[in-house]
């Protein structure tokens, strides 16, 4: 299901393995505690850069998009694979 | 009879098996194991693009209708293209294989070539090379994906010794194995071997692989009344021929219209789009050029074409656009349109183009420069034209079949 819409995260930046990644997602008044990342990929609008996260959270999948610009994340889609 | 090449197999064929598919199973775990495809358009009548390893497996083939695969496989997910996600693996994919060859040539979105030669290896360590590949995709792209990997004295039997086994394969075609391989081949299996030519092999009393590497060059000749009956000789025998870059002869969009029309001016803001991507990338590249080619397919089969060439050289999107709209005219029209094609032909860089006495070219290329550039800063279509209007949602971005051109702006972090 397309969502984008602005959405809460906090994400974690590991200096050894040089990556970084959404942790915990809070939308629409609940808590999703993220299990796995399933491709993380960049893409440009313009000169903006985006930095997509396709992840999972308790059997629940969510693509969340970080805008470079103004570090604002949004969710685009999630999906219960139902 | 010209032996087979002794030449070691140092040509290597990546394949990424069900490339769009896979790409959206690593992307969503939850699709994983699960029968997906990616059509152009997910409603009933959508093309497949990509069927995933698993709606292969219940018959869902590239080509067919979603409502076909569907038919065949009920619990069938279907998802529209996402083009951003494949360039980025396809560039992520391309930096990882320049680590193991400096000869690295990507043939379409999904595969690539790789050439050894030179380098000093022992045969089997490109067994050990194409396992090492295997290992690093799943660790540093994506658990998810696989490859087939062909190894052959040319690209011909590397691409062939690829499509042995699928998925995940990684198989050689060398001077010891070709018979036996090229017995349990039929001709179709042979990359650019197509019905029409199957059935004129036959006729000339060429019916299996065999038959056609022990054909005789003159046989050949025969068949395909072109030099082509040459190449295949020596491909079939492992010696390379397909090592040349043709480099760029045209820039090109077609789009198959979800409505069809057959009034002009429904066609023209759809025309208008197609253009302005076209001779976008067309100047990106630095490129002009002197034909142009309108193609329309028409709702009952038939096929409508024109092609002309001009005196000057086009390059704004407007010049090509009037030419462009000018040949839409000459075909008169007389059925709905179910696909439009436009492409530039002729080519010349930019560098290598006469000045003209009055300037009026060199301000055009600037204004056009300008607007390109900010359509670059702030995305596509920000300044277009006013007739362009109601095609905003339509014509949207693609990956062509064969076409891994116009990556450059798009980054791996």
């Amino acid at each position: 299901m397309k969502v984008f819409s602005p959405v809460s995260v906090i994400s974690s930046y590991n200096h050894c393995l040089r990556t970084v990644s959404p942790r915990k997602i809070l939308w629409n008044g609940r808590e999703y505690l993220i299990t796995s990342t399933g491709l993380h990929h960049t893409y440009r609008q313009g000169r903006t850069l985006f930095h997509v996260f396709s992840v999972v959270a308790n059997r629940t999948f969510f693509r969340l998009t970080l805008n470079t610009d103004n570090l604002f994340w949004q969710l685009d889609e999630i999906d219960d694979g139902i | 009879m010209m032996e087979f090449s002794r030449t070691p197999s140092l040509i290597m064929h990546l394949d990424l098996n069900s490339c769009f598919a896979t790409i959206e199973q690593q992307s969503n775990p939850l699709l994983r194991g699960r029968p997906i495809a990616v059509a152009a358009y997910t409603t009933a009548n959508g093309c497949i693009l990509a069927p995933s390893i698993e709606a292969k497996k219940m018959g869902v083939k590239t080509g067919f209708r979603v409502s076909e695969g569907k038919a065949l496989c009920p619990r069938l997910v279907i998802l529209p293209p996402d083009p951003p996600k494949y360039r980025y693996v396809h560039l992520k994919l391309r930096r990882l294989l320049e680590k193991y060859s400096p000869v690295v040539a990507p043939k379409s979105i999904d595969e690539f070539i790789l050439d050894f030669s030179g380098q000093s290896l022992p045969q089997n360590n490109l067994f050990l090379v194409g396992r090492d590949i295997k290992f690093q995709i799943k660790k540093h792209i994506g658990e998810w994906l696989t490859a087939s990997i062909g190894l052959g004295p040319n690209r011909f039997l590397a691409k062939v010794a690829s499509n042995l086994k699928k998925p995940d394969g990684l198989e050689e075609i060398n001077y010891l194995n070709f018979a036996d391989i090229y017995a349990s081949l039929t001709l179709p299996d042979l990359h650019g071997i197509n019905q029409r030519l199957t059935a004129r092999l036959s006729s000339r009393g060429i019916y299996t692989v065999t038959d056609f590497y022990r054909a005789s060059l003159p046989q050949l000749r025969s068949v395909f009344h072109s030099i082509n009956g040459y190449y295949w000789y020596l491909r079939l025998r492992g010696y390379e021929i397909d090592n040349i870059d043709f480099g760029r002869k045209s820039f090109g969009n077609m789009y198959s219209l979800p409505k069809h029309h057959i009034a002009a001016a429904n066609l023209a803001p759809i025309l208008h789009k197609l253009v302005e991507k076209m001779s976008f990338r067309l100047r990106s590249s630095g490129y002009q050029a002197r034909g142009l080619f309108l193609g329309l397919l028409y709702t009952n089969g038939t096929f409508w074409h024109y092609r002309r060439s001009y005196h000057r050289y086009l390059f704004a999107s407007d010049d090509i656009y009037r030419a462009a709209f000018s040949l839409l005219l000459k075909s008169g029209l007389t059925l709905p349109v179910a696909n439009l094609a436009v492409s530039a032909f002729d080519l010349i860089k930019n560098t290598a183009v006469q000045l003209d006495l009055f300037n009026s070219v060199s301000r055009s290329l600037q204004l056009s420069s300008a607007l390109d550039n900010i359509n670059r800063r702030y995305g596509h279509f920000v300044i277009s034209p006013a007739s362009m209007i109601s095609s905003v949602s339509l014509v949207p971005d693609r990956i062509g079949f064969g076409n891994i051109g116009d990556l450059t702006e798009f980054v791996i972090s």
